[in-house]
């Protein structure tokens, strides 16, 4: 019964709080792909994938949390800016708040067993 | 090794071919940005694309999967023309269930099902009139071969054995022949307008129109006069002919003038021309007797 178990890595975690990731660097200031993928790495999600950011940012934007401006720049190509619109704000408050709880259930569950953070 | 503008374009490229089956607009919205992308990733460090991103397919499909677009989509264009059949078949599918109990059945297919044969048969009529048709030109409810009716009788014949034939054999075809086959019901049908049209202007045109007013009978068109003798062999002049039916006989044609020159005019009344009859009258006095049915 392998197949039915999963091991717990990063990647998976990650595919399920991806838009909330995204959500939360755009929350103070806006940015263009490239910018929220670095953002991202740095919070310390270096697993994340370039083409999961940009789809990412394609389907937040298609389901009207985010907006979009161009930026022209002179040194380099135009750049597409994403910034958080009043649905993404409340859309990243919620999945906040079912992160939190969920994490500290979690946390709870491990630490009654005592296994250390 | 740094990355040139020709390995981001093929990147791109690649990319997008494998996004192919997206409608065009989300395909460009989902690449957009990667050009841009691409030039940051090779300005941030050395190593060819492929090594840092993996494949353009690779890079597809993960962009696919985070953006949630389903594959297997036709290009827009089709895409609306397949909705809206989707569309016309469903409501066909509903229309089919909810008049079936007016026929007595759970849907009307259910109810045309075991007429199938009917229409073959018609199918065939069809045909040979078309055949037919397209042979000869002129065409009534049997059809002619060069206004030959036996040869048109075996036409039909052939055309409905055919016809009946392919209704037991068209069921399970698929494909282009059954597209060519939805092609030639579609001629038929229209083609069955045209002979009802035509079949309905010459039933209301007054040539057919039901009780003759005169009797007239083809066979006899070589007849110009009717000449009418009397026991004495006396020409009876301005003699009535009529059939069983009470119905006058009219034959021939005024092929003479009279005294003033004129063509005497076209009645039910013979001779038309006294003067012509092919045994000379015998009788001075004219005699106006009248012949009854």
């Amino acid at each position: 019964m392998r197949t039915s178990v999963f091991c717990v890595d990063a990647t998976q975690l990650l595919k399920g709080v991806l838009d909330l990731a995204v959500l939360a660097v755009l929350k103070d200031e806006d940015g263009y792909g490239y910018d929220i993928l670095r953002r991202l790495r740095e919070a310390g999600l270096t697993e994340v994938g370039d083409a999961s950011v940009y789809g990412t940012l394609r389907r937040l934007f298609a389901a009207g949390l985010l907006t979009t401006y161009v930026v022209p720049s002179e040194s380099g190509p135009h750049r597409k800016y994403y910034s958080l619109n009043a649905s993404g704000r409340d859309q990243l408050t919620r999945s906040g708040k079912t992160w939190r709880s969920f994490a500290t259930t979690m946390d709870a569950l491990l630490d009654d067993r005592g296994m250390a953070a | 090794m740094t990355v040139t503008g020709q390995e981001i374009t093929d990147y791109v490229d690649r990319v997008r071919a494998a996004l192919a089956d997206l409608p065009p607009t989300v395909r460009d919205e989902l690449t957009e940005d990667l050009p841009e992308h691409l030039a940051e990733v090779a300005a941030e460090a050395d190593g060819a694309l492929v090594d840092r991103l993996g494949t353009p397919e690779a890079y597809a499909a993960e962009l696919r999967a985070a953006a949630g677009a389903e594959p297997g989509r036709r290009p827009t264009r089709f895409h609306r023309l397949a909705e809206a059949r989707q569309e016309t078949a469903t409501q066909l599918r509903l229309l089919d269930r909810q008049l079936g109990p007016v026929f007595g059945h759970e849907t009307v297919s259910d109810f045309l099902r075991p007429l199938r044969p009917a229409w073959w048969l018609v199918r065939g009529w069809l045909a040979a009139l078309l055949v037919a048709a397209m042979t000869d030109g002129r065409s009534g409810l049997v059809p002619r071969m060069d206004g030959n009716t036996s040869g048109g009788l075996l036409l039909l014949i052939g055309a409905i054995v055919v016809s009946l034939w392919w209704g037991r054999r068209s069921a399970g075809i698929t494909g282009w022949p059954r597209r060519l086959h939805h092609l030639g019901t579609a001629a038929l049908l229209l083609f069955s307008v045209a002979v009802l049209a035509d079949v309905d202007r010459n039933a209301s045109s007054d040539f057919y129109g039901g009780y003759e007013q005169v009797s007239v009978d083809h066979r006899y068109d070589r007849i110009e006069d009717v000449f009418v003798y009397d026991q004495q062999g006396r020409l009876i002049r301005d003699a009535r002919l009529f059939d069983q039916n009470g119905v006058p006989i009219q034959l021939g044609w005024p092929s003479c003038t009279d005294g003033s020159g004129a063509v005497p005019e076209m009645r039910n009344t013979y001779p038309y021309c006294p003067e012509l009859a092919p045994f000379a009258p015998t009788a001075s006095a004219p005699v106006a007797p009248t012949t009854t049915p």
